[in-house]
């Protein structure tokens, strides 16, 4: 009996120290996705490049609604999205028919951004927040993050660091059910 | 040379200045932000910093925090009103005191648990030993007790030899 109970307290504490070992101690929850809150409003000016098609200002309530939304957090200092926006593009091109593919420009400068556009050719518009408050609204703590929001305007995932394009085709799948 | 050395002493001298300058704009927070708003940010975690406050950290975003944090001050916005602000899009985790409720209580009474339960385990362990010394001089027969206290006195001078 009471090597029985021994053995259960060391597995528990076995199996504490396993989780805990394996959790990602900076990974924090998004506020947005646990409640499917509504996605923060935001109006920023629109990139040079996607000015033609989009407008002058990307604002996201006008946004919302006859497509579900892929929102990117983006940065040309960040070197997870730079192996990540080959894989954005590539979904984007598939998908534009029934998903809207946004990108926010954190934090960066306009220049080193439009470098990065032309780098990679990404054909999805993107905002610039140069100060990142737009980033602060939205919880975000690392690049590159990615929040799917459906027609309703809701928040119904956040992805923090780099997607695959297998996890991007299950969020994408979730979005579009 | 010697013409040409006030002249590079000169270029020196401007561009020390410049680096100077550019250290000052980057390290010293901007002039116009009071202290209290360093007061609510000292409570507040930098969001992609490893153990720094939006205070002390020169990172972007912690700049970008400061400035929302003067800027609802001006709002008229109580210190409460700001950091649940703040709390409403990062959860509790951005506070340095986090709330004493849920889960977090769970952290605040585990030490106590801890010395409770130790207290016990001493207590359980204590009674046990006096009562195993109770029955172990209840269990030992007389004789054999009188033998034991003849032993302690000595042995007895060998007649024999």
């Amino acid at each position: 009996m009471r090597l029985m109970v021994g053995v259960l307290l060391i597995a528990l504490l076995g199996g504490l120290f396993w989780w805990g070992m394996r959790r990602d101690a900076s990974a924090l929850p998004s506020q947005l996705a646990q409640a499917q809150e509504p996605a923060p409003d935001f109006a920023l000016p629109t990139l040079k490049p996607y000015q033609a098609e989009w407008g002058e200002t990307l604002t996201l309530s006008e946004l919302v609604g006859p497509k579900p939304i892929v929102l990117n957090f983006w940065a040309s200092w960040c070197p997870p999205c730079r192996r990540e926006s080959p894989m954005l593009e590539a979904a984007w091109r598939r998908y534009r028919n029934r998903v809207l593919f946004l990108g926010i420009n954190f934090q960066d400068g306009d220049e080193a951004a439009r470098a990065f556009i032309r780098e990679f050719g990404l054909t999805f518009p993107s905002g610039a927040d140069p100060r990142g408050r737009v980033g602060v609204d939205y919880g975000v703590y690392g690049l590159p993050e990615t929040f799917f929001i459906n027609s309703e305007g809701r928040v119904l995932a956040r992805h923090v660091g780099e997607l695959s394009a297998s996890q991007l085709e299950g969020y994408l799948r979730q979005l579009l059910r | 040379m010697s013409l040409r050395r006030p002249a590079l002493l000169g270029w020196m001298l401007a561009i020390g200045l410049l680096v100077g300058l550019a250290f000052a704009q980057n390290s010293s927070p901007p002039p116009d932000l009071s202290s209290r708003v360093y007061d609510i940010a000292r409570e507040l975690r930098c969001p992609v910093c490893q153990g720094e406050s939006a205070a002390e950290s020169n990172a972007d975003i912690s700049v970008e925090m400061r400035r929302i944090i003067a800027e609802q001050l001006a709002q008229g916005k109580s210190e409460a009103q700001i950091k649940a602000y703040f709390v409403q899009r990062y959860g509790d985790w951005i506070l340095y005191d986090p709330p004493r409720h849920g889960a977090t209580l769970w952290i605040w009474l585990s030490p106590l648990l801890g010395l409770g339960l130790l207290g016990w385990v001493l207590w359980r362990y204590q009674s046990r030993l006096r009562q195993r010394a109770q029955m172990a001089s209840a269990e030992v027969p007389e004789e054999e007790i009188q033998r034991l206290e003849a032993e302690l006195e000595g042995p007895k001078p060998n007649t024999d030899r």
